[in-house]
């Protein structure tokens, strides 16, 4: 019983690390589209004036 | 945007995840289970906080029509969106060994599982409508009423009898867990900071960017 509670533990705190790295990586990937989404755009704008 | 706010908010987690597992002992009943408690219970705070700030800046938005309040509230809510999944998860986790099921609709899930669909409402409309005012406004409205909900989930447990236990506070817990209960949330608690306030930055140059696109779309207009 003692065991299985242990693969219980660990299966807790892996799901833990697991959905917050997800998060972290989610958020560098998308401040990177949007950073260069906003230097397309400034780009553009400064090419048409 | 800069890496060693992750390092530090992540790092300060793993010293407290790694203190409270070492220090503290099997629990009579539960053994070791008892330390998902690290993890789901503050998990479970950072949602409420979430919903807090959301709730807060909702109402500020309405009160000053100030975009960054809208823009914030938004970032909570994702963010509380991941706090309140992984609270459901983790509290599947422990209630298999402890209950014998994975879920059971009793008040205390159902609730939070209807908060969690309330963050991902809120963050599905944002979505959907293109006009900021009007989303700002409309997102406003859900933010507000959707946390009516937060009160319910944590008093659910008094209110209704339930197969969930009484809520977990340093107050109602054998001074062995308090200490690592405590390191846990206020370490969760910065990674919420870095992830709220990571998302805002991030929501800002998606505005700036969206802003420029509905200026050029005006100007390329034919009059």
């Amino acid at each position: 019983m003692i065991e299985s509670n242990i693969n219980f533990v660990v299966a807790a705190y892996a799901v833990t690390w697991i959905a917050l790295l997800a998060y972290v990586i989610r958020l560098f990937r998308k401040g990177r589209l949007a950073r260069a989404a906003l230097s397309r755009v400034t780009r553009n704008d400064g090419g048409e004036s | 945007m800069a890496i060693w706010p992750a390092l530090a908010s992540f790092g300060v987690l793993i010293a407290a995840q790694t203190y409270s597992i070492l220090t503290s002992p099997a629990e009579g009943d539960m053994g070791h289970l008892q330390k998902i408690m690290y993890v789901h219970v503050p998990a479970a705070w950072m949602t409420f906080l979430c919903f807090f700030v959301v709730l807060l800046f909702s109402v500020r938005y309405l009160w000053k029509r100030r975009e960054s309040d809208d823009l914030l509230a938004a970032s909570a809510a994702e963010v509380g969106a991941v706090f309140n999944g992984l609270t459901l998860l983790l509290g599947m986790i422990w209630g298999r060994p402890a209950w014998g099921v994975w879920w059971a609709w009793d008040a205390r899930l159902t609730s939070t599982l209807v908060l969690f669909l309330i963050f991902v409402g809120y963050l599905a409309l944002r979505g959907f409508v293109d006009d900021p005012q009007q989303r700002a406004r409309w997102s406003a409205g859900v933010g507000i009423i959707g946390a009516i909900n937060v009160p319910l989930v944590y008093m659910s447990v008094t209110w209704w009898r339930t197969l969930h236990q009484p809520p977990s506070s340093p107050a109602t817990l054998d001074p062995a867990y308090t200490m690592g209960l405590r390191l846990n949330a206020i370490a969760l608690l910065f990674v919420m900071i870095y992830f709220i306030r990571t998302r805002y930055h991030i929501a800002r140059t998606e505005r700036a960017v969206e802003e420029a696109a509905q200026q050029a779309a005006m100007g390329a207009t034919p009059r």
